[in-house]
C-alpha cells in the first residue's frame, strides 16, 4: 500500500516533468516568427500553481525551480529571475494550501490571483531596478490576464484528466497513518 | 485537523526552509551573475541550447510542417482568385525580370570598365530554422548551423529577400538570430537616396522604429534601408526595407525580409575591416645601415 502509494507520487512528478516538456516544445516550434500582438497564458506558471493549492507534494521546490530554469535558459529570459519568482510564488501557495483545502474553488482562485500578480510585478521590479531591456507593459499585463482566465481551466483539466484534486479530510488520515 | 496541522509543520520544518531558502538565493545568484558577466551566462545559455533543442528537431519538423499544412489548407477556398492573382503578378515578374537582366549586364560592362573590385565577404552559410524564442516577448529563432560551420557572433543573418538579424549567442552546431523586430535590436543603418544615417530599433512590433535620423525631413516614406556598418560590427551594405510614416508620424521600416515564413536563413561571411590605423609615413628609400644616411633620408 504504501508503496502504491510512493508509485503514484512519483508517477504524478513524472507527469508534471512531461507535461512541462510538452509545453517547451510547443512554445520552441517555429510556426510565426513575426511579433505577436498580443501574449497567451503561462501555462507551466499555471499549472504549477494549480497543483501547489492542490496537492503540493507533486511539486517539490527542486523540481520547480529546475524546470522553471531551464525555461528560463531555453526561452532567452534573463536566467534564474522569474524561476526564483515562479518558486516564491509556489511557495507561498504551498503555505496556504492546508487553510484553501476545505474552501470554495474562488477562494482558491483569489489566493492565485493574488500571488500571481504579486510576482509579475515583483518581476517587473527588479528587471527594472537592474536595468535589464524588459518586454512592453500591454504585452506583460496581456499574459498575466490570460494566465488568469487560463488558470481555471488548468485547474479543472488537472481534476477531470490528472485526478489532482484537493485530498479530502479522510484521505489525508489515512495516508498519514500509513507510514 | 490536528492532522493538518501536524502535516504543515512536516512542510515547513526548519531544514526544509532552510533549502528552500538556498535554493531561491541561488536562482537569484544565477540572475545576477547574469546581469554582471553576461556573456559567460550567456554562452553557457547557448551550450545548453545546443544540447536541447537539436534533440527536439525530430519531432518539431514534422509538427511544424503538419500545422502549415494546415493554415495551407484554408487558402485552398480562395484557390482560383489566388491563381487568377499570381498569373497577373507574373506577367509583372516578367517585365521586371527583363528590366533587371538588361540592368545586369549594364551594370557588368560598367564594373568591368571601372575595373571594380567587389566586396570579397559576399559568401554565405545557408541554415534551416528550427525553433523561435519560445517567448511573445522575445524575438529570436535557432538556426542548425553553428560554431562548427564557422559560424561567429555578430555575423548577419538574411533570407533571400533582405536582412533578417544578427547572429547573437552560438552554440556548435545550433546559433540565435536576434531578429530586428526584438527589443534589443539596435542596427546602424542609412537611408537611401539621401545618404542619412540612422539607427534601427526594434521595439516588438511588425516594423521597427527608425530613430537618430541625422535630418529627419530629408527621409520620406519609400526611401530603401541599408545596414551602414557604423562601428565595424555589422556588414554594410545590406537590404534592410523601406521607410514608411506610422500614424504617429514617426518613421519606420518596412522589412523586406518576409517575417511570415522564415525557414532557410543565409549567414554572411563577414570578417573585421582591416583597419588603417596611423596617418600614414613618408615614404623613403630602402634604408641604409648608416645612421647619418638614414636621418638624410628621412629628411628628403
Amino acid at each position: 500500500m504504501v508503496e502504491t502509494a510512493a508509485l503514484h507520487l512519483w508517477l504524478m512528478r513524472a507527469i508534471y516533468v512531461g507535461i512541462a516538456g510538452a509545453l517547451v516544445f510547443l512554445h520552441l516550434l517555429p510556426l510565426d516568427t513575426r511579433p505577436p500582438g498580443w501574449a497567451g497564458p503561462d501555462l507551466f506558471i499555471a499549472l504549477t500553481f494549480a497543483w501547489a493549492v492542490r496537492r503540493p507534494d507533486y511539486v517539490p521546490p527542486l523540481l520547480v525551480a529546475g524546470l522553471a530554469l531551464m525555461m528560463d535558459l531555453l526561452f532567452h529570459r534573463p536566467p534564474g529571475l522569474w524561476a526564483a519568482f515562479t518558486l516564491i510564488g509556489t511557495e507561498a501557495l504551498r503555505r496556504r494550501a492546508p487553510g484553501l483545502r476545505d474552501r470554495t474553488f474562488a477562494a482558491d482562485w483569489a489566493a492565485v490571483v493574488g500571488v500571481l500578480v504579486a510576482v509579475t510585478l515583483g518581476y517587473r521590479f527588479v528587471l527594472t531596478v537592474f536595468v535589464v531591456d524588459q518586454p512592453p507593459l500591454g504585452l506583460s499585463l496581456m499574459q498575466l490576464l490570460s494566465t488568469l482566465i487560463a488558470y481555471p481551466l488548468v485547474a479543472l483539466a488537472s481534476h477531470a484528466l490528472l485526478g489532482v484534486r484537493k485530498p479530502a479530510p479522510g484521505d489525508m488520515a489515512t495516508a498519514r497513518r500509513l507510514p | 485537523m490536528a492532522s493538518d496541522r501536524g502535516q504543515s509543520e512536516d512542510f515547513s520544518g526548519p531544514l526544509k526552509r532552510l533549502l528552500l531558502a538556498v535554493l531561491i538565493l541561488c536562482l537569484v545568484a544565477i540572475f545576477l551573475i547574469w546581469r554582471i558577466d553576461s556573456p559567460r551566462v550567456e554562452r553557457f545559455r547557448a551550450q545548453v541550447v545546443d544540447r536541447v533543442v537539436p534533440q527536439m528537431d525530430w519531432a518539431m519538423a514534422p509538427v511544424t510542417g503538419a500545422v502549415k499544412v494546415l493554415r495551407d489548407f484554408q487558402s485552398y477556398q480562395r484557390m482560383y482568385q489566388q491563381n487568377q492573382d499570381l498569373r497577373r503578378e507574373l506577367q509583372q515578374m516578367k517585365a521586371w525580370k527583363e528590366a533587371a537582366l538588361q540592368l545586369e549586364q549594364e551594370n557588368a560592362r560598367l564594373l568591368d570598365l571601372n575595373n571594380v573590385q567587389l566586396d570579397p565577404r559576399l559568401t554565405y552559410v545557408t541554415g534551416v530554422v528550427m525553433a523561435d524564442s519560445g517567448s511573445p516577448f522575445r524575438q529570436s529563432v535557432l538556426i542548425n548551423v553553428g560554431a562548427r560551420d564557422g559560424i561567429m557572433e555578430g555575423w548577419a543573418a538574411m533570407d533571400g529577400l533582405g536582412l533578417v538579424g544578427r547572429i547573437s549567442g552560438l552554440g556548435q552546431s545550433t546559433a540565435r538570430v536576434i531578429l530586428l523586430t526584438d527589443t534589443s535590436s539596435r542596427i546602424p543603418v542609412t537611408v537611401q537616396p539621401s545618404g542619412q544615417r540612422a539607427l534601427l530599433i526594434g521595439d516588438n512590433s511588425l516594423a521597427p522604429l527608425l530613430d537618430f535620423v541625422e535630418a529627419p525631413d530629408q527621409v520620406r516614406p519609400g526611401d530603401r534601408v541599408l545596414t551602414s556598418g557604423d562601428g565595424g560590427v555589422f556588414p554594410a551594405g545590406l537590404v534592410a526595407g523601406q521607410v514608411f510614416a506610422d500614424p504617429g508620424g514617426r518613421m519606420r521600416l518596412r522589412i523586406a525580409a518576409d517575417y511570415e515564413r522564415l525557414e532557410f536563413l543565409r549567414v554572411l561571411r563577414s570578417f573585421a575591416r582591416e583597419r588603417i590605423e596611423d596617418p600614414g609615413h613618408l615614404i623613403a628609400p630602402p634604408q641604409d645601415p648608416t645612421p647619418d644616411a638614414t636621418a638624410e633620408a628621412t629628411n628628403g
